[in-house]
């Protein structure tokens, strides 16, 4: 179903809704063994810069007999077009409602997209409620880091992604297609589901609570389902798939350039870092390979900008090598080299030349914490030292502006650690101006401050969060101490943190709240235009669920928490462990360094820098 | 390699979802198909090369065009056809170059653009549509000193209008005059606010020609 011009014509960015653009993908409509479209719960503009979401179009549409199309959540103004014209939302590709696909697959990014994924479920036609589906309904699946904690959504949805879904989505969709042949029972095939690797069917568990709230037990109800679900990682990097064509979008996304994913994991333990730990074990590609997706990607895109990401670049062994060789013709096809978030003890003189094509005049670090000893606590291993180095080189080669990125109310901070993020500016305020060669300008200093919201699977998951007024103290107090006019300082919503603490770490219980959300017509809530902290608390008020019972209370070590049936490889011990050093002010050494013992080696990968694990 | 980079100009034709991108990203996806197409464009020499790019006067968002031109400059002489080629390989659908050559006249030459307009009615309005434009065309203009009322009737002229198929067509010439500009949207607004069986009708705008200032050569 085609959306009418005059429906294009009146709305923002119809370019968002037309589809066509260049390396996208068209299969027909017929003789497909299994359709799937590919939902995110944002704006197409972030949706299309999302890396996981264009390797696994790839992958699905590699498949002879399956068909995947790209369906992203329409901006208001369209979304009312919708509703007042009865139009059901439909994916980019054939226009074809999400009610009309075999599965409806979301990748869910963030907690704050859980409202806008029910939403699109709904203006796309499809039975939002699980246990509401019928044999013939789309099957919901959805995968991304949230999935790591799935019981929040897990009403909303048939099956869960855990872990890297190269594979396993294809799994999935091929146990569809021999379900679908034999005649399609919904029960049948999600109980056949729920035995593939890495795949967690909500409705095969069953949560008993106790008398005060907390998890009693959390058992399946079949016996030859799994009890726990171990996630899936692509073990060979090399060998994982990875596109050689980019949809190149006509309207400028977040990142409209050539993403090139160097490697997964990370060697770091930073104890608030959900990522650090869920994608573990650290595996990397070898530049000759990542040497021949860049240049694929260049030829078939025609992009003029190339990122080298992953969640901690300069870690990269060969990042030398592998810029070197980049070098070697991007400059003449007029494509320049850009790296995100950088270490400062890794931040070197010889990196910053070979990015200095970057058109931002703006170098970026995450010293996370104010003084050494928080950022012991954190096991965020760099030290004021460090900071004031990098910066040095960052002036020596023109430039005049950081962005220092902290956080606010991480476990055990004091007052003093807050006037360590003052002093911490200052010091590279001073650094300019002891550095010879500066530019002859005045130096700027943004610090971003998020508040810290304690995430499943980190060290850090049995801690409570401030609550919000201790927050907003907090930031306050930051901001009387900031004197210096060429420090500016950012600091989150703390509200828009609060609800992303509950969810975080919510259980099924929260299920209600995102359905009772729903009906009062909220979505986008991770959009300061659409989030209302108050209607968040009506809702909560509303369902008898009290925010502070998931954001503000520190967990019993020995409490049944909702993701315990999710083995991602790094174990309960482990974390317990890194809780305990995190009190004790004690520093874990990186893997490279030596072995913390995490557990995630068991999981095997090739090029990874578990000690255990090098042949 | 040329000892001055050689002038370029495009003609292409802009019609389906490409109608509904703006000039600012028409230029991005330009100059991406140029990388794909390995033409040998040139690029400013300063620390962030691109391709000088000049597009003729800007499509509104939502109308489609067969008569689009933009210039560049290239480092080697390349045969016309072999661009028109390699650009049409390059470019994604809705965006197909027509003919490449040497400018004949520079943009500022431009001063009228030939339109065909449809708007989907269930009746002949054509006689209707006729005696709207035989007449003064009053509206409202907002620009940066605010909202005035301006007589769009000397910068347009219509040239055909007739009914089939539960369509009311009609083609027309609009001023490209820097001061007597008339966008084919103030236009239609016009037109569909002041005949009441065109209220909320689906309306099609096609720009089809390109002409200089006596309304009979067409821009090259």
């Amino acid at each position: 179903m085609k959306i009418p011009e005059s429906i294009l014509k009146k709305v923002q960015k119809p370019a968002r809704y037309t589809g066509g653009e260049w390396g996208q993908i068209v299969k027909p409509r017929e003789g497909m063994a299994a359709r799937v479209a590919f939902c995110f719960p944002d704006t197409y503009e972030i949706g299309m810069s999302n890396i996981g979401m264009r390797i696994l179009y790839d992958v699905l549409n590699k498949c002879e007999n399956i068909a995947c199309e790209r369906c992203f959540a329409p901006w208001d103004d369209m979304e009312e077009q919708l509703r007042e014209h009865k139009i059901p939302l439909c994916t980019l590709e054939n226009s074809d409602p999400l009610y009309d696909f075999d599965i409806v697959a979301f990748t869910l990014q963030y907690e704050l997209c859980y409202t806008t994924m029910i939403n699109m479920l709904e203006l796309g036609g499809v039975e939002i409620l699980s246990s509401n589906r019928k044999n013939d309904d789309p099957l919901v699946l959805v995968g991304g880091p949230c999935t790591f904690n799935s019981e929040p959504f897990a009403d909303f949805v048939d099956a869960c992604i855990i872990g890297e879904g190269e594979e396993v989505i294809v799994e999935f969709t091929n146990l569809y297609i021999e379900h679908k042949k034999a005649g399609f029972d919904r029960e049948k095939f999600l109980h056949e589901a729920a035995k593939i690797e890495g795949v967690y069917v909500p409705a095969m568990y069953k949560t008993e609570y106790n008398d005060d709230g907390t998890i009693k037990s959390f058992e399946p109800i079949y016996q030859d389902v799994p009890r726990t679900v171990r996630k899936r990682i692509m073990k060979d990097m090399d060998k994982s798939p990875y596109p050689e064509k980019f949809i190149v979008p006509f309207i400028q996304t977040v990142q409209d350039r050539i993403t090139l994913e160097v490697y997964r994991g990370c060697i770091r333990g930073c104890r608030f870092c959900q990522a650090g730990q869920i994608f573990r074990p650290v595996r990397e590609k070898s530049v000759e390979v990542l040497c021949d997706q860049a240049r694929k990607l260049a030829d078939s895109t025609g992009y003029g900008e190339m990122t080298l990401s992953s969640l901690s670049i300069s870690d990269y062994t060969c990042i030398s090598k592998l810029t070197d060789e980049l070098l070697k013709w991007t400059d003449d096809e007029k494509i320049s080299l850009s790296l995100p978030s950088l270490r400062v003890d890794s931040f070197t003189k010889e990196l910053m030349d070979k990015i200095s094509t970057v058109r931002t005049g703006t170098l970026t670090f995450a010293p996370e914490a104010g003084t050494q000893r928080l950022r012991d606590v954190i096991n965020k291993n760099v030290f004021e030292d460090d900071l004031y180095r990098a910066c040095r080189v960052a002036f020596e080669g023109g430039k005049s502006q950081v962005k220092l990125y902290f956080m606010q109310g991480l476990p055990t901070e004091t007052d003093e650690d807050l006037d360590g993020i003052n002093a911490l500016c200052e010091g590279v305020i001073d650094t300019f101006y002891n550095t010879p060669g500066r530019v002859k300008k005045a130096p700027q200093v943004t610090i971003s401050c998020a508040c810290f919201i304690p995430k499943p699977f980190t060290a850090f998951q049995w801690e409570p969060q401030c609550d919000m007024d201790e927050l907003l103290r907090k930031q306050q107090y930051l901001k009387g101490k900031i004197m210096n006019r060429k420090i500016r300082y950012n600091y989150h919503d703390a509200t828009v943190s609060r609800i992303e603490a509950v969810f975080a770490r919510g259980d099924r219980k929260l299920g209600a709240a995102l359905l009772e959300a729903h009906k009062r017509g909220m979505r986008f809530d991770s959009w300061e235009e659409f989030f209302s902290y108050e209607k968040w608390l009506e809702v909560f008020d509303a369902c008898c669920i009290d925010p502070a019972f998931y954001a503000n209370r520190e967990r019993a070590e020995d409490e049944i928490l909702p993701w315990d049936n999710i083995d991602i490889g790094v174990t309960k011990e482990f974390l317990l462990r890194e809780k305990h050093n995190a009190h004790a002010g004690k520093a874990t050494p990186n893997c490279r360094e030596k072995c913390a013992g995490c557990g995630a080696n068991k999981l095997g990968g090739e090029r990874a820098c578990c000690p255990s694990l090098q042949k | 390699m040329l000892s001055e980079p050689a002038k370029i100009r495009v003609e292409f034709s802009k019609t389906g979802a490409l109608k509904f991108i703006s000039h600012l990203d028409l230029n991005r996806t330009v100059q991406n198909a140029f990388l794909r197409s390995k033409l040998p464009i040139w690029y400013t020499q300063g620390f962030n090369p691109h391709p000088k790019t000049v597009f003729s006067p800007p499509l509104s968002v939502g109308v489609s065009s067969e008569c689009e031109f933009m210039d560049f400059r290239m480092n080697e002489i390349v045969p016309a056809e072999e661009i028109v080629q390699r650009l049409n390989a390059s470019f994604p659908e809705g965006l197909r170059a027509i003919a490449a050559y040497e400018p004949q006249s520079s943009f500022s030459q431009i001063a009228w653009a030939e339109y065909e307009i449809g708007f989907e009615c269930k009746e002949d309005i054509s006689a209707k549509i006729k005696a709207l434009l035989s007449g003064p065309l009053e509206v409202e203009k907002t620009g940066k000193a605010g909202t005035k009322t301006v007589d769009i009737s000397p910068g347009t002229e219509l040239l055909d209008c007739g009914y089939d198929d539960g369509i009311a067509h009609l083609r027309v010439l609009l001023s490209c005059g820097e001061l007597t500009f008339v966008g084919p949207y103030l236009l239609t607004g016009c037109i569909s606010d002041r005949i009441e069986e065109l209220d909320g009708a689906e309306c099609f705008v096609h720009r089809k020609a390109v002409l200089l200032a006596d309304k009979k050569t067409h821009f090259r």
